[in-house]
């Protein structure tokens, strides 16, 4: 009882608080000359915010990257050898490093294209049956992480030769009499990192499907009318006219899972904690920091992370800014 | 002119912090406790990394203690002890005391500094007369004792179906090589003897160090098996390698394991015995600690009657006979509190602490104090276990949890992983582990 009333107050306060703050920041600012006023209005009402993410965000990133050049306990700098270290093992290199490439070039491009191909496919069906189909493909959206590649993890489970497979794959195996395949263990060819992707994938498509069959429906019907009456076959409408269009939406959809993958830990965590050569960025950060209490490479390793993310967000930004200015 | 104010000092606040943000952390940041002495908490905080029916058990246990002292007990149940202990610690909100499973986890705690010696605070002698041998060594640094132990487990032990067993004419085996011609008899008659199961989540991978560690106990010593854990003898010690090669004959011999070696680290570590109960057995030998034998592990229709379905007997000895045992280490975080103390001193120094939660019902509890009425544990089955680890002449804490977690919950389990699916073999294995090794 005494916490929810704690917790009301907490509220209460809080948002009451920042009124006051506002509205006496405010009182004080109109009391000085006009030409003061207008100045300095727009930042009192900015200024905190600022502050605010500068403190939560900007202030915590550089910690980060102070604490990389520093040793495992963060009492002593060590210059760069946490970088060199990391980029020197081949542990780290040939195994998150490049898992995590190998996600970032397959899951955002199997996600857009998938997604569009429902998209346009379940837009020429009856209403009823694209409701439907959309609905089912969208579900995945509504599970978390964890809790999908919990599923996954079933439909990929073996059990010994001769008894009963609870898994979906080895159970289809079984009945044509093969012996089952420890699938999450196959790392030839990275096989097992591509069978996490679909978990992704599968998890994903729901969303870049209704991003992209909002923008195939917003594409003016005279537009393709008028291809068709020019004589073009239904694939070079789709390549030349509708794909033109709808190409501000794939890239963000592209960008925004490109981001998602990038930091993916819970599907490579959940299903095969790192080993058989499944180990990603972001959960190679987890185990430095958790398990082996390296603050240092820990830091090292978000710090390459952001690196890498930074070109994207760029681009994310420019591309959002251009798209403003057009629309 | 509240308003001024506020956004100056936030700016202030703001800019000194970006400024600062050069200087790193002094290492020397103190525990939670240090300031305060001669304090008696109202409430004292205890974190542990036990679930479900052993918190049950523990809280029957301090519950009523705590009532009639007038103390009362925050339990923490962290599911992921290490996380969350590594958390709390650098955020300065430690608990009062953290029942730690992992030696190597509280070694590391000890040399940020965070931990206060026990020498003073705990009745060593009598202690000393009580725990069983070997466990209050478990996490020593420079000849002062961070953590003692509350319970207790014992890894030395293979389970069989004891109805199959008894029907098939096998008998518990005395020794290694006995238990080498017992493998090979039961794998003639064209069913697989052992059930192994490496799987558990992140953690995949720690059945297989507790073979190893058993094996180099067995073949090697406590001497040797010391010097190992602590990182004198290194993993390609030719020593460790004879249990490597061991473990390895036993594992990934075909026809020894069922379902195979490959999919040994597929099979959950708690329900990789299931086999051995079904009709006819699929195996006849599972190597696993008592904690196997309480509920949630084998099938609900054997724990039912575990007396009579499920027999047990210690790893047979070889040329030493150390017994290999985990438990969980109070550890004490606050420093000179008179209320923290006495709880500290319940859980560990009362040779009755735990009878509550080790029977009426089994819950896979061990007390680690010779001296503990046996008559309270929930099965036979478990006093029988009890018994021989109070008789035993020396016991050794799980290795891996007392390695730099680094290796011991990290390189090793992924190397046993590695190893037993087969996809390294054993000289990279072991290589690969001795990199690992924290030079610090």
């Amino acid at each position: 009882m005494i916490k929810v009333i704690n917790a009301i107050l907490a509220i209460l306060s809080g948002v009451l608080g920042s009124l006051l703050f506002y509205y006496v920041l405010n009182k004080v600012v109109e009391r000085l000359p006009k030409k003061w006023e207008k100045r300095l209005k727009p930042y009192v009402f900015v200024g905190p915010a600022v502050l605010l993410i500068g403190f939560f965000l900007v202030y915590p990133a550089l910690r980060t990257v102070v604490f990389s050049f520093a040793n495992n306990d963060s009492t002593a700098f060590i210059g760069t050898k946490n970088y060199t270290d990391l980029l020197g093992s081949g542990e780290f290199v040939s195994g998150a490093l490049l898992n995590t490439l190998l996600w970032m070039i397959v899951v955002p491009a199997v996600t857009v294209v998938f997604g569009l191909a429902v998209a346009v496919l379940a837009d020429r069906l009856q209403p009823r049956a694209e409701k439907f189909t959309k609905s089912l493909i969208f579900l995945p959206m509504a599970i978390s992480m964890v809790g999908a590649a919990t599923i996954w993890r079933f439909v990929y489970e073996s059990r010994p030769a001769g008894t009963p497979q609870i898994g979906v794959l080895n159970a289809i195996l079984a009945w044509f009499g093969v012996d089952p395949v420890a699938w999450l263990q196959l790392s030839q060819a990275h096989v097992n990192s591509l069978l996490l992707m679909v978990v992704m994938i599968w998890a994903q498509v729901g969303f870049s499907m209704v991003l992209l069959s909002a923008a195939v429906k917003g594409v003016p019907e005279d537009t393709i009318e008028a291809g068709r009456i020019d004589g073009a076959t239904e694939k070079r409408i789709f390549f030349s006219v509708v794909v033109p269009q709808i190409w501000p939406t794939v890239i963000t959809v592209f960008i925004t899972v490109l981001i998602t993958t990038m930091k993916i830990f819970d599907i490579v965590y959940v299903m095969t904690g790192a080993n058989f050569n499944t180990d990603v960025i972001a959960l190679r950060f987890y185990t430095e920091l958790f398990t082996n209490g390296n603050n240092g490479y820990a830091a090292a390793i978000v710090v390459m992370l952001m690196i890498a993310i930074i070109p994207v967000m760029i681009y994310q930004v420019r591309h959002f800014r251009r798209q403003e200015a057009e629309g | 002119m509240r308003g001024m104010a506020l956004t100056k000092s936030v700016a202030i606040v703001g800019a000194v912090t970006l400024l600062t943000s050069g200087c790193l952390s002094s290492g020397t940041s103190s525990g939670s406790g240090d300031s305060s002495g001669g304090t008696a908490k109202q409430e004292v905080s205890i974190m542990f990394g036990f679930g479900g029916d052993q918190t049950q058990g523990f809280k029957d246990s301090l519950d009523p203690w705590a009532k009639t002292n007038n103390i009362k007990i925050k339990y923490i149940q962290a599911s992921s002890f290490d996380t969350q202990i590594r958390s709390s610690v650098a955020g300065n909100n430690a608990p009062d005391i953290a029942l730690f499973p992992q030696p190597g986890l509280l070694k590391d705690m000890q040399k940020q500094g965070k931990l206060q010696p026990l020498n003073d605070v705990l009745d060593m002698p009598k202690l000393e007369a009580s725990i069983v041998p070997g466990f209050l060594d478990a996490a020593a640094v420079d000849g002062k004792r961070y953590g003692v132990p509350v319970s207790m487990n014992i890894k030395s032990l293979v389970f069989y179906n004891k109805p199959a067993f008894t029907a098939a004419g096998y008998k518990a085996p005395k020794t290694m090589d006995e238990l080498t011609a017992l493998t090979d008899k039961i794998k003639a008659t064209g069913t697989a003897p052992w059930c192994i199961g490496l799987e558990a989540g992140a953690a995949t991978g720690w059945p297989g160090t507790d073979w190893i560690e058993e094996l180099v106990l067995k073949q090697s010593g406590p001497d040797v098996y010391d010097q190992w854990v602590s990182g004198k003898v290194k993993f390609e010690d030719p020593r460790i390698k004879a249990a490597f090669a061991s473990y390895a004959k036993i594992a990934q011999t075909k026809g020894n394991v069922f379902g195979g070696s490959k999919s040994i680290v597929a099979q959950a570590f708690g329900t990789a015995a299931n086999p051995m109960f079904t009709k006819p057995a699929g195996c006849f030998l599972h190597k696993q600690g008592n904690f196997v034998t309480q509920k949630g592990f084998l099938p609900e229709s054997v724990t039912a009657k575990i007396d009579t379905n499920v027999g047990v007997f210690p790893f047979p000895k070889g040329q030493f006979d150390t017994v290999e045992g985990g438990g969980d280490l109070a550890a004490l975080f606050t420093k000179g509190d008179a209320n923290v103390t006495k709880v500290l001193k319940e859980l560990t120094e009362d040779p009755t602490f735990g009878a509550a939660w080790a029977g009426p019902s089994d819950r896979g509890f061990l007390s680690p104090h010779k001296d503990f009425d046996v008559s309270k544990y929930g099965s036979e089955i478990t006093r029988s276990i009890a018994k021989g680890a109070y008789s035993a002449t020396g016991i050794r804490f799980d290795g891996s949890d007392t390695m730099p977690a680094k290796v011991g919950a990290g390189s090793f389990w992924k190397g046993m992983v590695a190893f037993t699916a087969g996809q390294q073999d054993m000289a990279t294995t072991l290589k690969k582990i001795d990199e690992s090794w924290p030079t610090s």
